[in-house]
């Protein structure tokens, strides 16, 4: 799933090389709280589920949790 | 008649919004917008939410038109305000600075309207997902908490994305913005700057001053390093503050702790030199003081004269 996560990271970002880990947060990753809500719409789709925003999410690891539980 | 869908959805005579400008809305200017046919707005700004229930207390028995309240989803007393506001069965809520889902379900089970401010397309989309009646695209032209994108790109592009009605907000303050936003695909307009100089805004004579004094290149924005930007007049405190966030020794929580309490010294005291007077782009435009009811019939008999003769430009 990270794999995909960072697929879409890449497309948001138009970046091909960016790498990205668990622990990376939002703000490494120079994402503002509208981004975040643009992103969130972005992973809805790729991933077919429908989330919640939360204002605990602060980096990849807590966003991939959030996937997994709206696609189980 | 200028009417839109705001007019059926809400029961007022003209499709506007008294913005909800934190320490200056309060029951006496909200009562005089709604008693003039639009939607005066209570602000919750940072205040505590008994503060906010005295005045939904007031503004009940001062007019029986519909009224809202504006919940500042960035204050520490943001759930108390928005169960308040719950509790007394607010119709209209409006929510600004953040993403009021965890509370939209204690809102709509009571048949609230809520009405998001929003400064982009997703968040709107969003929104309109969680339950919005309609959502307001705020350009950055406007006062206050304020996104990069202007009115001009926000409105259009918010309309295209989502199927509830649109209100306009940011660089309007006369007939002309209001017949603009009509044509990028709004439904009503929403007002702040423009209200600030109405006679039942009781806002320190000093915050009117200079707002009546401003020009067009007396505003600026400032705040967006620490996740909260405003657009405000330009004064010694907000120069203070930009050069502080283009200053890399100087830390968030210095910058934060320099910012706090302004709105107040602004609004309620009417420290020119140290006050942060929240206004938008539009300010140069107002220039005298008139009552509320004079300012929405001025501005729609405006709208609707140019919406008239605007057959001009195609015969």
């Amino acid at each position: 799933m990270l794999e995909q996560l960072t697929t879409v990271l890449r497309n948001y970002k138009s970046d091909d090389s960016l790498q990205v880990a668990e622990t990376t947060t939002f703000e490494e990753l120079s994402l503002d709280s509208l981004d975040v809500v643009q992103l969130i719409m972005d992973i809805e789709e790729e991933f077919g589920v429908t989330i919640e925003l939360d204002k605990s999410m602060k980096d990849v690891g807590s966003l991939l949790t959030v996937i997994a539980a709206a696609k189980s | 008649m200028l009417k839109t869908v705001l007019c059926d959805l809400l029961d007022i005579k003209y499709p506007i919004f008294q913005g909800g400008m934190a320490w200056i809305s309060d029951a006496e200017l909200a009562s005089a917008v709604s008693d003039a046919g639009g939607i005066g707005i209570i602000a919750a700004g940072n205040s505590p939410a008994e503060h906010v229930l005295n005045e939904i207390k007031k503004i009940k028995k001062m007019t029986d038109r519909p009224f809202g309240v504006n919940v500042m989803l960035m204050s520490r007393y943001a759930h108390e305000v928005a169960q308040v506001a719950a509790d007394e069965k607010v119709k209209i809520i409006v929510t600004g600075a953040g993403n009021p889902a965890k509370h939209m379900k204690m809102w709509t089970e009571y048949g609230a309207k809520v009405i998001p401010v929003v400064p982009s397309v997703a968040l709107a989309k969003l929104m309109e997902r969680c339950g919005a009646s309609a959502v307001i695209a705020e350009g950055g032209e406007a006062g206050g908490h304020v996104g990069d994108i202007t009115t001009m790109a926000l409105v259009p592009q918010v309309c295209d994305a989502v199927k509830i009605p649109v209100i306009a907000a940011g660089g309007i303050g006369d007939g002309r913005g209001i017949a603009a936003a009509l044509m990028l695909g709004a439904c009503g307009v929403q007002v702040g700057t423009r209200f600030l100089t109405a006679m039942e805004c009781v806002v320190h004579e000093n915050y009117k001053n200079m707002v009546l004094k401003a020009k067009d290149i007396d505003t600026l924005f400032a705040g967006k390093r620490v996740g909260h930007p405003i657009r405000a007049l330009k004064n010694n405190f907000v120069r203070e503050y930009l050069k502080k966030e283009y200053d890399s020794s100087v830390s968030d929580e210095e910058l934060l702790k320099f910012g706090e309490g302004r709105f107040k010294l602004a609004a309620v005291d009417g420290d020119i030199k140290e006050g942060c007077f929240l206004a938008g782009q539009i300010a140069g435009i107002v220039n005298r003081e008139q009552s509320a009811k004079e300012i929405i019939e001025e501005m729609f008999a405006q709208a609707e004269e140019i919406l008239n003769g605007a057959k001009k430009f195609y015969e």
